[in-house]
Order: structure tokens, then sequence, then C-alpha cells
């Protein structure tokens, strides 16, 4: 007999059996029987294009069908954005009700812009992305501005990330 | 969240597959060195990419990876005797040699040229270091041999062990690119385990609880850095690759060895961790060999087959005392089991549909999307990377950087694998 045949206390360990042992509840079996209901839409995702070529990948986001996702376009000083086929709307209430911000930045422009949605999204508890979508560059100014207030950055990012992320993510 | 289609795409990677087209371009860890220890010693059996091959060590000390079954009636080779230069069928003496041609068919007349035609579909296999790594692809594709650091280190480099997990590859691999789960699933152990305690590093993982994370595509895959606070606004900086299709490596800590992964499918639903730990610059020492044995760090106490002692059939030994304590944050003992149970838990093959991704997970999202255009160009005629020793001359790092400079540009030339060039660590 193994040690491992032993509990701690020194008695000898049962071996697990059943429904809800790890043997049996890990088998493809099994994973039929996990229940099924409509996920909740959890994820409530606003994406800013800090330039106007990432105005233009955001763009062609948006055409898609996403969830509860909003697609906008700022710069500086970052107090109005401007929605994809909709108004401006200023940061505070573009940045309410969200839960996670992708930015989404070609160049270094309108870093005022991305301090003040890092600022803002670092005070509300909100999720921050960025994808620096500079072909074939590791580093740019593009990262420069975004590294302090992306808990996540993709660099360089591809132009389909963006969707790729979104998707991902259930936005 | 991944569509079935695309779930099953990456996960399948037996013969015919897209993904298993894409393995077949890679050579991959199909046995440890001690398995085949001396000339003429028993024949092995490997199940790799849903295949059943049989490996053996001939009398010259060639290695053979082969066709399981005998071409005359199916019988298993593993049954065979292993004498005079090639492995023989117990059932009616047919003999092979390590290129599954055969040699002898005793019922033929002896001037017959009948085993001259029967071949058994064979693989190159090849040591390196304490590894066998084999090639099941198209002979013409065939990449360079593998130059992963590890195994062109000197002897007593290196040490790698494997053990079953029983689970789709994926699964595995994607928590070895997963980084933020270390500082919860792992937290416990990187000041109790031989191979992780001690370093500077630690300190700084400790004391910043949400780090954040860049993904930087690189030819070979990705590299994944994690960012957490150091002293004077400086960062620290964890930098894991992952190169195409199933390796990873773990950034070090201190002088300690290095540790990497390989993530071998055996079939759809169970694969092999080949885990390694080597240091570029010294021996290994005992201490460090035998915490390594005993299953410390990222190997695991295992079997005479390979399956860790703790498994799903004994509920991975679950310590609810220990967990309660804070000593193993599941309650599961060793790095490698926290990682294998909760990944086995999962079933064989996870629906991905069901899954919630974060924006943290950006690096599986990325290697998945990696992974799948690799198998759609190579359908277009395009070969993949990763396969290159260019791609495999990496290293994973620690390192502390001012906080204005890109871990990519920091680090220079500290992720390429030199021979006997210290590895950058913290």
């Amino acid at each position: 007999m193994s040690n491992h045949d032993h509990d701690h206390a020194g008695g000898p360990r049962s071996v697990p059996a059943g429904p809800s042992s790890c043997a049996e509840a890990a088998t493809a079996k099994e994973a039929a029987y996990r229940i099924d209901y409509p996920l909740s839409a959890a994820r409530n995702t606003r994406v800013v294009a800090l330039d106007d070529e990432a105005e233009r990948i955001i763009r062609s986001a948006a055409l898609l069908d996403w969830g509860q996702a909003r697609f906008f376009s700022i710069t500086d000083p970052g107090e109005v954005l401007a929605e994809v086929g909709g108004s401006d709307l200023p940061l505070d209430e573009v940045m309410t009700d969200t839960n996670t911000v992708v930015m989404v930045a070609t160049s270094g422009e309108n870093a005022t812009a991305v301090a003040a949605i890092g600022d803002l999204a670092r005070e509300r508890g909100i999720m921050t992305a960025g994808l620096v979508v500079t072909p074939g560059a590791l580093t740019s100014d593009a990262l420069f501005h975004l590294r302090p207030h992306a808990r996540i950055l993709l660099v360089p990012a591809e132009e389909n990330d963006l969707i790729e992320l979104l998707r991902a993510t259930r936005a | 969240m991944l569509r079935t289609d695309i779930n099953e795409l990456l996960a399948q990677a037996g013969p015919g597959t897209p993904m298993g087209d894409l393995f077949r371009r890679y050579w991959q860890p199909v046995l440890l060195a001690e398995e085949l220890p001396e000339n003429d010693c028993p024949p092995v059996r490997v199940k790799v990419l849903s295949e059943r091959l049989i490996a053996f060590r001939d009398s010259e000390g060639r290695y053979g990876l082969m066709d399981e079954f005998c071409a005359h009636r199916g019988v298993s080779l593993w049954f065979g005797r292993n004498e005079e230069g090639g492995l023989r069928c117990p059932y009616h003496g047919w003999k092979y040699d390590v290129t599954g041609q055969a040699v002898e068919v005793p019922s033929e007349p002896a001037a017959s040229n009948f085993c001259a035609n029967v071949k058994l579909k064979s693989y190159p296999m090849v040591k390196r270091g304490d590894v066998l790594f084999a090639y099941l692809g198209d002979p013409a594709a065939q990449p360079p041999l593998p130059e992963w650091e590890a195994y062109t280190v000197p002897d007593g480099q290196v040490f790698t062990s494997k053990r079953l997990q029983e689970c789709n590859w994926l699964q595995a691999l994607e928590g070895g690119i997963d980084s933020s789960h270390v500082t919860f699933l792992h937290g416990g152990n990187l000041e109790s385990d031989p191979l992780f305690k001690g370093s500077k590093g630690n300190e700084y993982n400790k004391g910043d609880l949400k780090p954040f994370f860049e993904v930087v595509d690189s030819e070979g895959g990705l590299l994944i850095g994690a960012r957490r606070n150091a002293e004077e606004g400086k960062y620290y900086w964890r930098v894991t690759p992952w190169v195409l299709p199933n390796f990873t490596m773990v950034p070090p800590r201190g002088d300690h060895p290095v540790h990497g992964h390989f993530w071998v499918p055996i079939d759809d639903d169970n694969c092999w961790a080949y885990s390694f730990d080597y240091h570029p610059t010294r021996q290994l020492t005992d201490a460090e060999v035998a915490a390594m044995r005993a299953g410390k760090g990222v190997h695991s106490a295992n079997d005479a087959s390979y399956r860790p002692l703790a498994n799903k059939d004994n509920d991975y030994l679950m310590d609810r005392e220990s967990q309660k304590r804070g000593e193993n944050y599941s309650g599961i003992e060793g790095i490698a089991l926290q990682d294998s149970s909760l990944q086995e838990s999962m079933g064989p093959l996870v629906d991905r549909t069901k899954e919630r991704l974060v924006a943290t997970d950006a690096g599986i999202i990325k290697a998945r999307q990696k992974l799948y255009k690799a198998v759609k160009a190579l359908q277009d005629g395009v070969e993949p990377t990763g396969n290159r020793a260019k791609d495999q001359k990496v290293r994973s790092v620690a390192i502390v950087l001012p906080a204005d400079q890109s871990f990519v540009e920091g680090i220079g030339e500290a992720m390429v694998a030199e021979p006997a060039k210290p590895h950058t660590s913290v």
C-alpha cells in the first residue's frame, strides 16, 4: 500500500466512487448532463478608437452583430466621444453601466484622452484592454500611451483581433 | 467563446485532421530516453497524435518507431522479441528493423524476396537530451532536428518528466499560456516549493495580485508579459513564450532551473505533459533533481506508467484542511496536479461555446487564433513557424525594467538562447 492510500490522519483512504467522484464526473458521458441555459449578457463593452485609422477599424467591426457592445471615437482632451452611427456623448456617460473598455490605437495621438479613459476606468473598476495596431512594430507611441491604462494589451494587434476579442468575450 | 466546429478543429490532432496535419510538421516528444534505456531493451507502446505505434532500440542502439501491429496477422509487437538488430513478432517470427522493413519471414523459402515488399509504416525518432523526439509527417516536409535549449545543454543540466493528463491537449496548453491563474492556484507554493522558493520575484508576485498583461506577437508564437509593480516606479516583468503548436515556458525565479512543457496529444481525450527543468550555465544539483523526481516544481509523482499517483480515481487526494489553511489554494498538492486536476475536471473536451472569457484571457484568444490561422495557411500550402531553430532558441525571462520601457525592448537578447549564456532572472 502506498502512502497515497492513507489519509492525513494515517487511516485508510476510501476510493471515491459514484457520480460525485472526479473519475466519473470528468467523463464525456457526464459532460452531457451539464445543464444548458442561456448565458446572461454580463459583458457591456465600449470600444473606443483613438485615431482616424483606429476609427476605420472599429467602424468595420461595428457593422457586425453584437450583444451590448457600443463603438466610439475620441480625441483630446477626451471629454466627449462620438458614437459610431450615433451622437456625441460625454465620457462620464459612456463609462456608466459598462464593465469593459477596449481602446484601439494605431498612432500615439490623443494621449490625454487615453489617460482620461484610464483614470475613470480605474476609479470605477472597469476592465481596460488595448489593441496597438501597428503592423510589424513592437514599440510605438501608441503602446507607450496605452500601457499605463490598459490592463491587457495586444502588441502589435491585427485588425481582426478586435473582432476576435469581442467575440471571445461575448461582447 | 469558441464555435463548436473550431473547437473540434483545434483539439483533434489525429491523422487526416487539419490540426493533425499541422502537428505533423513538428518534431514531438514521444518518449523519455529512460523508457528505452539500453540496446535490445523491451519495446514500448507509443500512442501519439491518435496513432498506435511501437518504439524500440535495436542491438546497434538505433531507435525505431513504427506501426504497433505486425503486418501478418495484426498482432501487437509489444509482445515482440527485440533481438539481433530487429523486433520479431512472437506469433510467426516475422522480424522488422528500425525502419519498419521486414527482414525475416521465416515461413517463406530462404531465397524468397517476399519480405522486401513488407514494410510497416515508420517514423524517424531521435534522442535529444533525455527525450526522444519523433516526426510523424511527410518526409518531404521534415523540419530540422529540434533545437530547444533544454535539449542542447550538456548532460546533467536538464531533467525531463512526463505525466498523463486525461483531457484534450488544448486545455492543457491553454493552462500553460494563462499567466493570470498563477497568483491564485499556485500562490501558496511560491515559498514552499524547493524549485520556486527564495527568489526576489516571489515578493513582487505576492505584492501585486492584479498584474497587467501584454501579449506580443512573435514569429514563432507569442510572448506573454505579466507586469507587476516593483520598487521606485519600476515594473517586474515575467515573460512566457509560447511556440507553435504546443511548447510553453515558465519565467524563471532566481537561480532556480528554468521550467517548460510540451503538451503532446495522445488522442482526442488525453495528452502527455512533457515537463522539463534545465539550467543554461550549470549542472542541476542532486537536491534539485531529487525534488524533481519527487514531483516538486512543474513535475509530479507518478506510477510506472507515468500516471500521477494523485489522479481522478482518488479525487487527486483532495485535502480540504490544507485548502482551508491556505497551503494549497485548491486543496491539491503540487503545481502540476493543481493544473491538471482542474483541466481534467472540464471533461475530455470542454465545450467552449459555454465559456465566458475575460479581457485578461487575451493570450488564450490570440493563441487559438494563431493556431487556426496556421492550420488554414498549411491547407493553402504555407508552411508553419515554430519548427525552426530561430523559433526554438527562445527563453523565458524575469526582469525589472523602467516603467516607460517596452518589455520586448528591455529584455532584448535575453530572450535568445545561446550556449552558456546566463538566463535573465529575478
